[in-house]
């Protein structure tokens, strides 16, 4: 069963081309990674799944499309979004924040479950997000999507630019994250993949050229060929 | 020292107008990156309907009446702010250009039709007989009616303020002002938001409206056009989408203007647009404002 | 755009005939009453065009323009009637000391841009107007303007009888800015300005500087507008608050607009009806045919500004090509049902 199923997806932006026919499938309870080159459209794929960007082409949400329709009809469809550079409401507190994302108040255990995950986001409740530490925002963009009851999540490289330390910390929120949801993750940093991620689809130039498990992530020359990266060192 | 009290009041109540016309400004602009020339339209909308409200519906100008016509003022301009945020704006999603050459038009059509119906001279508004009462501090005999500026102007920006702080939607237009999209991929429709800033800035311009007429002796069409532009120059230098920036941009340009022009007749407004230039140099983002990402 | 291989014959016969009108015999361009209306509409076709280098060529919504044009009438005003240089000198002054000062407002509002650039280019231009209408410093004689001292200036810029000189200066002045327009726009700066309008960063990838090219249209547009301004004083006679007006601006926006502010002719065209409509249209007012209709309609009806607001706002949601915009979709039609 697939919750999320993307066909033949084109996205044009000032007339140049950038995804030419996408199409994969993200199947149920399961964190499935999406990898390539910078500049492959990776970031656009997201976007345009959230109707961020115009794009022709088949977007399936458990069967029904969701295509053409607005960013907010589409969030509360059921897809959460924690997009690249995170993009918190700085000037807005950490609880405010949350509370902007949160729309159904009585869903107490969801509420629980987030605190539960980020227990420090709770002491921060009252601090504006800004001043907040690159992970300590990333944890607020990831709780963001976590604290409503969400069909699947797209996570757009949650540990770009954060220091090692904090890589680790956001990647076991992450495996903490990945047995509560389905997630569709944009990621660079293979370690972590290797570690959650059940499917890979790998995309160039616009259009998806493999999908499938991820034993091939153990494979350097197979790493090195598609993803242009050397993946020798775990 | 009585003149320099006098003038000092009568700048902040100056600039208590100002800020009645740039805190919506502010607003629209922070949220939807609209200019919107058809401000001055709403304060002046706002102005006829007080009028005709304490000329042709009450008959008694007391202060129920003043009061009676700046609510009405406001509600009248508030809704036809939300018509024009609906019918014309709304259209245009995302062409800020274009969005603010029609505000434009609207501005032409609606001061056309009102010249067109009540011609283009001063007609006197009502105003409760304590307005021409003076306030004595000191040696200095202030007019009262400064003080209802003022008052006017902290009422609305409390209430502004609170609104943004501390409900729902005043998060949402926060969060809008810092990042629009963002705030939809959340699931929330920002368009609401956008209804409630037009509907909250053409109240207070409404409002402006009422007290601007009052402050100039009568309502006219042409009443907003300095206001308008002076909403603008305060926006800019209070912070584009900072509610408290134009607050405070405004109080400072409404008391320089006033001593400069009472040092010399005209040197406020060249003043003003030195202050402007100053501000652009040192800090584009205005006073209160913040760097977009 | 239409191109120069078209236009080029039509041109070719259009100008000179409208040179000559006022000498072959007993035609409408030999009445001193339309040849001054044509003048000051051909002034303003002008300077539509210097406002669509701005606004429709480089992107620039400038809100500040008839400071400029103002200037130069003012400065010229001022230095002619005070002595202080010759009036040939006098309108080279003021055309030098306004680009300068465009130099100084463009550099410091260009720090700003798209929709803020708008809010700062007005506030300038306000401060401007009130400087004049306020009669600051006591040069400007406030409200009432200054009249242009018939003795200090040729003789054939002044009177009902010379009225065809202004006609031909006016026109003169029209074909030069619409040389000068058309010589920068299709050299390699215009490009410049045109991919600036397109995108900004993909100019600054090729290593341009965007900000200096931007300035660069801003004020070769606000010298053209000045010398316009110094024209515009010799036909109108006076020097006068009304024409630093924002209304000023927002004639030009809707000129260009209503125009079509992607092509040249379409600035001037749209410049040239618009100034000629306000004055008929205000004719139309004081017309009988209003009188049995009732005030409601009637009012708005009498003023100018209600057709052309209406007029501007359909064209901006509906038709955002304008005269010329329309023009070419439906030349397309016809060459492409062929």
């Amino acid at each position: 069963m697939n919750v999320l199923s993307v066909k033949d997806l084109h996205v044009k932006i000032n007339e140049s081309h950038i995804l030419h026919g996408v199409s994969f499938e993200v199947p149920t309870h399961s964190v499935t990674a999406l990898l390539g080159r910078n500049g492959v459209g990776k970031s656009t794929t997201l976007k345009a799944i959230m109707g961020l960007y115009p794009s022709q082409g088949v977007i399936e949400l458990n069967g029904s499309s969701i295509a053409g329709k607005l960013t907010y009809k589409i969030a509360q469809d059921g897809i959460a979004y924690v997009p690249e550079d995170r993009e918190i409401f700085s000037s807005l507190t950490v609880k405010e924040n949350l509370a902007l994302a949160t729309r159904d108040e009585k869903d107490i255990a969801r509420q629980e479950l987030v605190q539960a995950l980020f227990p420090e986001l709770t002491t921060r409740a009252a601090q504006r997000a800004g001043t907040l530490s690159g992970g300590q925002q990333q944890m607020v963009a990831i709780a963001r999507a976590l604290v409503n009851k969400n069909e699947i999540i797209l996570i757009d490289e949650p540990t770009k630019g954060l220091a090692p330390k904090l890589v680790t910390e956001v990647a076991d929120a992450l495996g903490r994250v990945a047995g509560e949801t389905t997630m569709l993750l944009v990621e660079q940093n293979l370690p972590l993949v290797k570690r959650i991620a059940q499917h890979v689809i790998v995309m160039d130039q616009g259009r998806v050229v493999f999908q499938g498990g991820p034993e091939n992530l153990h494979d350097p020359e197979w790493v090195h060929t598609m993803l242009g990266v050397s993946g020798g060192h775990n | 020292m009585d003149t320099f009290l006098l003038i000092g009041i009568t700048g902040i109540g100056l600039g208590a107008l100002y800020f009645l016309v740039a805190s919506g400004l502010s607003l629209i602009y922070g949220l939807m990156g609209v200019l919107n020339f058809a401000h001055g339209s709403f304060l002046t909308v706002g102005a006829f309907v007080g009028l005709w409200f304490s000329s042709q519906v009450m008959h008694v100008s007391n202060t129920w009446t003043f009061i009676g016509a700046m609510v009405l003022g406001g509600l009248a301009a508030g809704l036809f702010a939300l018509l024009v945020e609906r019918i014309v704006i709304s259209r245009l999603y995302e062409r800020h250009i274009d969005q603010a050459l029609v505000t434009v038009g609207i501005a032409l059509v609606v001061g056309a039709v009102l010249a067109g119906w009540f011609g283009n001279d001063l007609r006197l508004l009502p105003t409760p007989a304590w307005f021409i009462n003076t306030v004595t501090i000191g040696s200095a005999h202030i007019p009262v009616d400064r003080f209802l500026y003022i008052g006017v102007a902290l009422i609305l920006l409390f209430a502004n303020t609170a609104l943004l702080r501390f409900s729902r939607i005043g998060l949402v237009i926060r969060a809008g002002v810092e990042n629009r999209q963002m705030v939809a991929a959340l699931g929330i429709n920002v368009r609401l938001a956008f209804s409630t800033v037009f509907f909250l800035g053409g109240f207070a311009a409404g409002v402006g409206g009422v007290l601007v007429s009052a402050y100039s002796n009568g309502v006219s069409p042409l009443i907003a056009g300095s206001y308008l532009i002076y909403g603008f120059i305060v926006v800019v230098i209070g912070g584009m989408g900072s509610v408290p920036g134009s607050f405070l941009a405004a109080m400072i340009i409404g008391i320089i203007k006033q001593y400069a022009n009472y040092y010399s007749p005209g040197l406020g407004d060249f003043v003003v647009v030195f202050l402007l230039a100053g501000v652009l140099l040192l800090r584009p983002q205005g006073l209160l404002g913040k760097v977009k990402a | 755009m239409l191109r120069w291989k078209y236009s080029r014959p039509l041109l070719a016969i259009l100008i000179p005939l409208l040179f000559a009108s006022p000498l072959l015999g007993n035609n409408p361009l030999s009445h001193p009453g339309l040849q001054q209306t044509m003048a000051v509409a051909f002034l303003y076709g002008a300077l539509a065009l210097t406002y669509d280098l701005l606004f429709g060529f480089t992107g620039l919504l400038s809100f500040g323009h008839a400071l400029f044009f103002a200037s130069g009438m003012y400065l010229a005003v001022l230095f002619i009637n005070h002595d202080v240089l010759v009036w040939w000198l006098a309108v080279i002054a003021a055309v030098a000391i306004t680009t300068i000062l465009a130099i100084l407002i463009g550099s410091a509002s260009l720090r700003t841009g798209g929709i803020t650039f708008a809010m700062v280019t007005l506030a300038f231009a306000e401060a401007g107007h009130v400087v004049i209408s306020r009669n600051f410093g006591g040069l400007t004689n406030g409200e009432n303007g200054i009249a242009l001292n018939a003795d200090k200036v040729p003789g054939i810029f002044i009177g009902v009888f010379n009225t065809k000189y202004l006609f031909w200066i006016s026109l003169g002045t029209l074909v030069l800015v619409y040389f000068i327009t058309w010589w920068i726009t299709e050299s390699s700066a215009g490009r410049v300005f045109a991919a600036l309008r397109d995108n900004e960063t993909r100019v600054a990838v090729l290593g341009l500087k965007p900000a200096r090219f931007k300035l660069l249209s801003f004020v070769i547009a606000a010298g053209m507008a000045s010398f316009i301004g110094v024209v515009m004083l010799m036909v109108s006679g006076s020097a006068a608050p009304r024409f630093a007006s924002s209304d000023v601006t927002i004639a030009l926006l809707l000129m260009v607009i209503l125009g079509g502010a992607i092509t040249r002719w379409g600035a001037v065209i749209g410049g040239i009806i618009y100034s000629v409509a306000s004055t008929r249209l205000q004719d139309l007012s004081q017309s009988t045919a209003l009188h049995s209709v009732p005030k409601i309609i009637s009012g708005p009806l009498s003023e100018p500004t209600f057709i052309l607001g209406l007029l501007f706002i359909f064209v901006v949601m509906f038709a955002p090509g304008g005269l010329s915009g329309a023009y070419y979709y439906l030349r397309l039609k016809v060459i492409s049902k062929k």
